[in-house]
């Protein structure tokens, strides 16, 4: 199958485990309506609402280069700014090394994050625990988050999950496309 | 229940509507934890236009995007939609990005900032709010009115009262949720009715939670935050605030660690956060095994005393001596608590140097063997002790602050807190900037009483002279409660042994053979009063949600309350600063604050006093019944009146920042007070406090009969029977059972109904050391379950006679212990950060229940339940839904700083 490699997880969970699998989704292949490559979730497997929220956050955002998957290594974060290069805008790419939700690449372990404390915005760009592969604790009040379960809240205060950042994958090209969850101090994403 | 068949899911916005500038604002604060954040509410008609990102086009006066610390974001959980007066309107619910006190520049918790998600709106999971008052009709709750079901309450109570004696009519109650509700619940059950049968939500009697400061003449909220930030040494007993005080951490207790080099130390059994980040700033970790505090304070004690560190100024000028303890001022210790619990000399000492002989004399004060009962290394104690009691290099003394909460005075009750606060007399703790003595706290301090505990009419009494209040669980077990009202708590859950609870409620509802199959007015009032007079119970539950099973299974009646927002409400916080609640939306259905629904009731039995025409009314009639408490907002009355305002209106004049009780008056100016026992303060006015305010010792010095503070004893050997039975034994392990900050003061929304809460937390959870997980094949993310098979519970009608029949032994040997069981199950993390050999869970997981295995067993000097102090067994059962998947709960470790 040609090369739009999609970021997924494990097909979405009913209702006995609740809850959703963000799934990173080629906004190309959603709007064609087809199915999504690489034997990733399709999106009407998602129950309810969910996919057409995910759909319109595809939708809206920005395609843009972020690296070559073949240049990321384990553990070494990558810095860049997405959806623009306006404020609070900074974001972190980083290879797991585990495969994590929403991980993209044949290990599904590649995942990016806006890099703000979602509690106060304290900046978190250098507080990747390699050994945890958490971000954090930042450093205004030690809020920490889990980058293999989308940006969960792992201990603190922050009202969010870590905003992650959509990322779609073709040939060794790595795309970011969209965003789930509101970046902080901003009233819109799109809007810096 | 809709929110617990549906599928949860957390799926985050990417934008959200900014309140135009022309958006109403309210100032509220938070409901749920006792530091009481403050919070703006902003409302604007959802069919007007949303405001934009400049400072000139939004109500929150910022540009967007906003800086980091900048305050008065909107996150995606901070806004919702309700009615209100009809109308749909946008709601924003921020923390107050203003404000100067509590959480200052607009700071907040995870569940604070997450309270947008507690107002009700029919399209999110709060949709199962209680609507409609209903009635049990072949076991189905069926939606009534109000007149048709409290007509029902009224004619089986005052049949109860009349035939059963007010005794059988019980009231369990929530002791926090707003003066006004406080007030007119108690004005019911205590003046009204004059019943004994009542309990708050947290003990089984009507108890105090510290009743070693009590004696020793500590209040137990005398701390200003301010204080968190001036300490050199902050001791923190049985909790961590960075977990359950969230803005006392982020905003005073990390000013005093980076400002003011304050160490901490923690005194906990687990690792948490908080205890990670103060190791690492120089603060050092105790990692008492359960229950065993009262032998780490007196080794303490002892090495402080032996190399003469305690402050012998403040001991010589504000402890009691012989004189003053025994004889002085009038009837002495006649009439002081500690003589009410003991006349066998127990705790009393002669002064200072009698009290220092004691302690020297405790083979458990010495550290070593101390430290051996508490599984700790040794070395630390005598760190500890220097760290709060050396004096500094120029000779001058450390300040320390202690403070303490749940894990402390949940398991050794008197022992603990008569032991941490003696502590706390010999470091000079109290009354003074940075060197105080407080409860950290839990729920919001919104009790005030409408009339007098009737003391008398409890049947239970302790050795001595004094009776015991009444123990309202065993009391219904022994079948005395015909008419038990439910307002606010699960009850069941919430008590310890809640199995035999459980069991209790099913024996003299569900199984007693009159059961309401009509609809019929009398006869459902005659079934009633059979059912209660052939010895069963009749329940009602006033709530706003159905909860499992006092709602679901046992009530008779139900009760839809409206809470925070759909109500003007005022409260108190940690450090007594009381404020206005607003109302900003309506209450769903035909829901009705507390006030209003006890009002209905009481005109309903024939009691008169009940004419309240709102809230603000409730309000200022408790005004006067709060003189001389700690949180005395009498003052705001008379300003109000002064000035032709409503009470509510002016104390709604202060906002977020509101008054900081006691309040005196000195003319037209109010006066707050910002510690208690404090004796240096010279702001008193010279003629208010015998007029309008009640003048009290605790302004101005300690809280007894001279004003001087009492050293108790702490004999070990009044607990270790107990301690002993309930070690862990036979492949058990110890079960502490504690709160995590994402669930706060905040479980009666969060759980259930808060996608974000839900997707961190969808089960309940167990910490469990690596060492005691491996052996038993357990992984983080495997499903396990926890069991006892020998909980202890209290049973029966025991009359306290000679000196030892009520201490656990005692208690055994003459039949009045019955082994029960309890299990839960849970989601296991396995954690270094949980001390080997004990394993750590939440307190209160409705359909896991923790307190099954807890044990029945009140601390018999203070009827408060030891919850923690269990044991059991822990056992895999395999593998959770979670334990593969990305989308719910991470198991990674918490105490990563």
């Amino acid at each position: 199958m040609k090369r739009h490699d999609v970021t997924a997880g494990p097909a979405s969970s009913g209702p006995a485990s609740g809850g959703i699998e963000h799934t990173c989704v080629s906004r190309r292949s959603f709007l064609k309506g087809g199915s999504v490559a690489g034997g990733a979730i399709m999106l009407s497997g998602v129950p309810g609402m969910e996919g057409k929220v995910l759909a319109a956050q595809v939708v809206r955002y920005p395609r843009m280069f972020i690296a070559k998957l073949s240049a990321l290594t384990t553990d070494q974060p990558l810095k860049f700014k997405y959806p623009d290069d306006g404020r609070n805008s900074g974001s972190l790419l980083v290879k797991l090394g585990e495969r994590a939700g929403g991980g993209l690449g044949p290990d599904r372990d590649v995942v990016a994050f806006n890099a703000l404390c979602t509690h106060q915005g304290g900046p978190m760009g250098g507080t990747y625990k390699p050994e945890h592969k958490i971000l954090g604790p930042c450093p205004f009040h030690q809020s920490t988050f889990d980058l293999t379960r989308h940006g969960m809240i792992v201990s603190g205060h922050a009202t969010e999950s870590l905003p992650q950042v959509l990322l779609e994958l073709e040939g060794d090209d790595i795309y970011a496309v969209g965003m789930i969850g509101l970046i902080y101090g901003r009233h819109d994403n799109l809007k810096g | 229940m809709t929110a617990d068949t549906s599928t949860p899911f957390f799926q985050p916005e990417d934008r959200i509507p900014l309140p135009p500038k022309d958006a109403e604002v309210l100032t509220t604060c938070c409901d749920y934890c006792v530091m009481a954040c403050g919070y703006k509410v902003y409302r604007w008609p959802a069919s007007s236009p949303d405001g934009g990102p400049r400072k000139d086009q939004n109500a929150i006066g910022r540009n967007y995007p906003l800086r980091p610390l900048q305050g008065g974001w909107v996150g995606p959980n901070q806004f919702t939609q309700a009615t209100y007066r009809g109308r749909l309107y946008n709601i924003v619910v921020i923390p107050d990005p203003d404000t100067k006190v509590v959480n200052p520049g607009g700071g907040h918790s995870i569940r604070g900032g997450c309270i947008a998600q507690k107002v009700y709106n029919p399209r999110k999971p709060t949709q199962d709010r209680l609507k409609y008052p209903m009635v049990r009709i072949n076991d189905t709750l069926m939606p009534v009115t109000w007149d048709f079901a409290l007509d029902i309450v009224a004619e089986v109570s005052k049949h109860v009262i009349r035939h059963h004696g007010e005794h059988s009519w019980a009231m369990k109650y929530f002791s926090y949720q707003y003066f006004e509700n406080t007030y007119a619940l108690t004005k019911l059950a205590l003046k009204s009715i004059n019943t004994p049968a009542i309990a708050h939500h947290d003990h089984p009697s009507f108890v105090n939670s510290v009743p070693g400061w009590v004696d020793i003449g500590y209040d137990i909220f005398g701390a200003s935050h301010e204080d968190f930030a001036l300490a050199d040494c902050l001791v923190i007993s049985g909790t961590d605030p960075f977990e359950t005080k969230t803005a006392l951490w982020n905003h005073w207790i990390l000013k005093g660690i980076h400002g003011n080099k304050t160490k901490v130390i923690m005194i906990n059994p687990r690792r948490t956060a908080g205890i990670a980040y103060a190791e690492k700033h120089g603060g050092l970790h105790l990692d008492v095994d359960p229950g065993s505090d009262t032998v780490v304070h007196m080794a303490l004690q002892r090495i402080i005393l032996e190399n003469g560190w305690e402050d012998t100024a403040f001991i010589e000028k504000w402890v009691n001596n012989f004189w003053e303890t025994d004889s002085g001022f009038g009837q002495g210790t006649r009439n002081t608590p500690w003589q009410w619990r003991t006349t066998w000399g127990m705790f009393q000492v002669k002064g200072f140097e009698d009290w220092k002989a004691w302690v020297l004399a405790q083979e458990e004060s010495k550290p070593e063997v101390a430290a051996g009962i508490a599984g700790i290394d040794v070395a630390k104690l005598y760190t500890a002790a220097e760290m709060m009691a050396k004096p500094k290099a120029d000779g001058s003394r450390v300040k320390t602050t202690i403070c303490i909460e749940k894990g402390n005075y949940w398991s050794n009750n008197y022992l603990n807190t008569a032991s941490i606060g003696t502590l706390g007399v010999i470091l000079g703790c109290g009354g003074k900037p940075g060197q105080v003595m407080t409860r950290l706290g839990g729920h919001q301090r919104g009790g005030v009483s409408g009339g007098p505990y009737p003391g008398i009419k409890s049947p239970y009494k302790f050795p001595g002279r004094r009776r015991h209040r009444l123990d309202l669980d065993r009391w219904l077990e022994a079948g005395h409660v015909r008419f038990a009202y439910v307002i606010g708590t699960t009850w069941i859950q919430a008590m310890a042994g809640s199995t035999a609870l459980d069991e209790t409620f099913n024996r003299l509802v569900k199984l007693n053979p009159n059961q309401v199959r009509s609809f019929d007015k009398q006869t459902i009032i005659d079934t009633l009063k059979k059912r209660v007079d052939s010895g069963g119970t009749m329940v009602v539950n006033q709530e706003i949600y159905l909860r499992n099973p006092i709602g679901s299974k046992y009530a008779d009646i139900v009760l839809p309350a409206a809470t925070w927002g759909e109500e003007d409400f005022t409260r108190a916080n940690s450090e007594r600063r009381v404020r206005l609640y607003s109302k900003f939306y309506d209450p769903p259905g035909d829901a009705k604050p507390d006030w209003q629904i006890v009002a209905m009731l009481a005109k309903k039995m024939g009691f008169e006093g009940y004419d309240w025409k709102d809230s603000n009314d409730v309000f200022e009639e408790s005004c006067r019944f709060s003189r001389g408490s700690r949180k005395d907002y009498n003052a705001i009355r008379i300003m109000a009146r002064r000035k032709g305002m409503r009470a509510h209106d002016f104390l709604r004049q202060y906002g977020t920042t509101g008054l900081q009780a006691p309040l005196l008056l000195d003319g037209d100016r109010i006066i707050e007070t910002k510690r208690l026992h404090d004796y240096n303060r010279t702001d008193l006015p010279d003629t208010g406090p015998e007029k309008a305010t009640i003048f009290n010792s605790r302004l101005v010095a300690f809280k007894t009969h001279t004003g001087k503070l009492n050293l108790v004893k702490s004999p070990w050997n009044i607990w270790s029977d107990f301690y002993d039975f309930m070690k862990p034994r036979d492949g058990e392990v110890w079960i502490m059972t504690g709160r995590i900050n994402e669930i706060w003061e905040s479980g009666f929304d969060d759980y259930e109904r808060r996608p974000y809460t839900q997707q961190r937390w969808p089960m309940n959870f167990v910490e469990i050391h690596p060492d005691d997980a491996r052996p038993k094949g357990i992984e983080s993310g495997d499903l396990v379950a926890i069991e006892s098979h020998r909980v202890p519970v209290q049973t029966g009608h025991n009359l306290g006679v000679k000196s030892d029949d009520m201490w656990f032994s005692g208690l055994m040997k003459r039949g009045h212990i019955e082994i029960s069981s309890g299990q839960f199950s849970a989601v296991a993390i396995v954690t270094p950060a949980v001390k080997r050999g004990t394993i750590f869970t939440d307190f209160l997981k409705l359909d896991s229940p923790a307190n099954s295995i807890t044990p029945r067993v009140p601390d018999p000097i203070s009827m408060n339940y030891r919850f923690k102090v269990a044991s059991g067994t822990i056992t895999r059962v395999g593998e959770s839904p979670f334990k593969h998947k990305f989308s719910q709960m991470t198991f990674k470790r918490r105490d990563i700083v």
